[in-house]
């Protein structure tokens, strides 16, 4: 151990580099050896021209070994600690114990923001090594708490830390800060639609995902958005969980303790949902975990992506392989899809006449394959409304979302006091095993799930995630057990049921 | 054309003298001037204190197309490097070293001496393998 360490990422997690620096006479010239990349290698540039401007020249054949040497270590986060070695082996800096360095140099020694101080910090609380890192990321770090970082604006403030001549003070914690809940649409503005806000009062509730069917204009945009007004707060254990996702990909921390909202068009790739790319990036499927990832035009998405979905929905985490390595990020989000009936969307409507031929028909369904489909446990119609509902003037339209935003909540603390000894923070998430055994079902259920499993022809998974919407449900309704009305309107949600609503099955 | 060439040759010793002199006054101490060493010539080898310096003089006078440092390209560099190389194995020195380049232009008597150190520096890509 010679004390200087660096950090490169793998997934959310941050693993420690170690920077060992050998200089001998000859020619001056640097050498990179540790599988760098092209941003590592260049780093020999700034950390000379840094160095050179708090007066260290550097001279002879100089060897950098970034340990371990069969880890790819990639981005510039590599050149602070680089530099502290050359500046430690021209004697120009000492310090006793290990430390983490982090950041990129500009040419005159300051010190930039870098993606993936988050994991660092947390690195460096595990192993209680103190941090150094870049000031333009102190938001992000102090929001970890009991971990000793500095933040230092220029490796020349970084000298005079360690020398004791101006030393700087440890990185003050903060705490996530409350934020107001805010939507772009209250529950009370929509019109209608009761059924659809119940489903988006249980989807909020117990984390289930969300199918919204109905033909255009009928309001499924609208609901979607509505629904992050009636979320549940999040946990400081989710919280972090977003910051480092976050971090990890590069975004600043939210401005406040809300839950992620994200949207992506049906135009994007397997890799900008799911992560991936050369250099592994968590994807919106990740940015999205603990809070509600929106797509709409669902049918629209290419067919790697819809596919690509089945493993992380019923995982809660997303395994990305590559050549370079694989890399596992979190996915436990809350999807809300919404699509129509049929490609000209009006099938089953009332008032249009649906102008698909039936090949069309059938080749828009089978977009969405039955793997998908079994996943998403709330299906629901968004009818087009009746002339007198749409023009209705009254102010309001039901519950605002403040209202069922507190039943939500009660209901998610109802699980979340059931569950919490066991790490899952929702009844989305409960593994199979716990949920049988905890189920506490009323006597005269059991009964009436055997003829409802026959007549639905519902699946093993497709069972499970009806015991689970049915168990939040009755959270919904403060009660311990569950009584065949929770399980019967759980079963309505069910794949079909909503698309015979909407004229799926004519 | 052997007047005019001789004339040439003359010119170019002349500067590598004002360059030496140049150095000694900077307190450089001279171990060599013109020396051959495998196919290529090392203009002048110096001691910068405690770092061994070749030092490649370019004298020129004023009009001509390019500036003199400007004549020192990538093919120069690498027969420079080779000849320093060779130079080093010889006498074993195992210290730092480098290669500058000086510039003397000549303008109606006057002379202007410029001093390019450390020119190989940055190059680690395309000339040091």
């Amino acid at each position: 151990m010679n004390g200087i360490c660096g950090i490169t990422l793998r997934g959310t997690q941050a693993l420690p580099v170690e920077v060992e620096v050998e200089i001998t006479g000859g020619l001056f010239s640097i050498t990179v050896v540790g599988l760098p990349d092209t941003a590592v290698k260049e780093a020999r540039e700034r950390v000379r021209a840094a160095l050179r401007g708090i007066g260290v020249s550097l001279r002879g054949r100089i060897a950098i070994n970034l340990a371990p040497a069969d880890l790819p270590k990639e981005g510039a986060l590599l050149d602070l600690p680089m530099a502290m070695g050359l500046a430690r082996a021209a004697g120009r800096a000492d310090w006793g114990e290990r430390a983490l360095f982090m950041g990129e140099l500009a040419l005159d020694g300051r010190l930039r923001w870098v993606r993936g101080a988050v994991p660092a910090a947390v690195l460096a609380r595990e192993t209680g090594v103190p941090l150094y890192f870049p000031k333009e990321n102190e938001r992000e770090v102090a929001l970890v708490s009991g971990v000793k970082a500095y933040a230092v604006e220029s490796l020349l403030d970084l000298l005079r830390h360690l020398s004791g001549d101006a030393p700087l003070s440890p990185v003050q914690g903060a705490r996530f800060e409350e934020a107001e809940v805010t939507a772009e649409a209250d529950l009370s503005d929509i019109k209608g639609q009761f059924a659809a806000k119940r489903a988006l009062e249980i989807a909020a509730a117990g984390h289930h995902n969300l199918l919204l069917t109905g033909s255009p204009g009928s309001g499924k945009t609208l609901l979607a958005r509505a629904l992050k007004g009636i979320m549940p707060p999040i946990s400081d254990e989710e919280m972090m969980e977003v910051l480092l996702v976050r971090s990890t990909a590069g975004l600043p921390p939210e401005a406040g303790r809300t839950r992620p909202f994200r949207t992506a068009h049906h135009t994007a790739s397997a890799v900008a949902i799911c992560g991936g790319g050369s250099a592994l990036r968590p994807g919106e499927i990740s940015l999205a975990s603990r809070g509600v990832l929106f797509l709409d035009e669902f049918p629209e998405f290419s067919r790697d992506v819809l596919e690509s979905l089945r493993q992380p929905l019923e995982d809660g985490t997303i395994t990305v392989s590559r050549a370079s390595g694989s890399v596992t990020y979190p996915a436990r989000v809350l999807l809300v899809t919404a699509c129509n009936p049929c490609p000209c969307g009006y099938a089953g409507d009332p008032v249009e006449k649906c102008a698909c031929s039936q090949h069309s028909l059938e080749r828009y369904r089978r977009k969405l394959s039955g793997p998908i489909l079994d996943r998403i446990d709330l299906h629901v119609a968004v009818p087009r409304l009746k002339p007198e509902e749409l023009v209705s003037l009254e102010g309001s339209c039901g519950e605002s979302s403040a209202e069922v935003r507190k039943r939500v909540c009660s209901a998610r603390e109802r699980q979340l006091a059931r569950w919490s000894g066991h790490g899952v923070h929702s009844n989305a998430e409960l593994p199979e095993r716990m949920l049988r055994k905890n189920l506490d079902m009323e006597p005269d259920v059991r009964a009436f799930l055997t003829e409802a499993v026959r007549a639905l022809r519902l699946s093993g998974r497709g069972f499970s995630r009806v015991l689970r919407v049915a168990r939040t449900i009755a959270d919904l309704e403060d009660s311990d057990s569950v009584a065949v009305h929770h399980l019967a309107e759980s079963l309505s949600y069910r794949e079909g049921e909503a698309f015979a609503a909407a004229g799926w099955r004519s | 054309m052997t007047g005019k060439n001789k004339n040439h040759l003359e010119f170019g010793a002349e500067g590598e003298r004002i360059a030496a002199n140049a150095l000694v006054q900077k307190g450089w101490k001279i171990l060599g001037r013109n020396m051959r060493s495998g196919r290529g010539e090392l203009d002048i080898i110096a001691m910068d204190g405690d770092e061994l310096v070749f030092v490649e003089v370019r004298t020129r006078s004023i009009g001509r197309m390019l500036p003199p440092e400007q004549t020192v390209g990538p093919r120069k560099i690498r027969r420079l490097l080779r000849a320093a190389r060779t130079y080093i194995d010889r006498v074993s020195y195992e210290g730092n070293w480098r290669i500058d380049v000086m510039a003397i232009t000549e303008a109606g008597g006057e002379r202007r001496i410029e001093h390019f150190a450390d020119v190989t520096m940055g190059m680690e890509g395309g000339f040091m393998g």
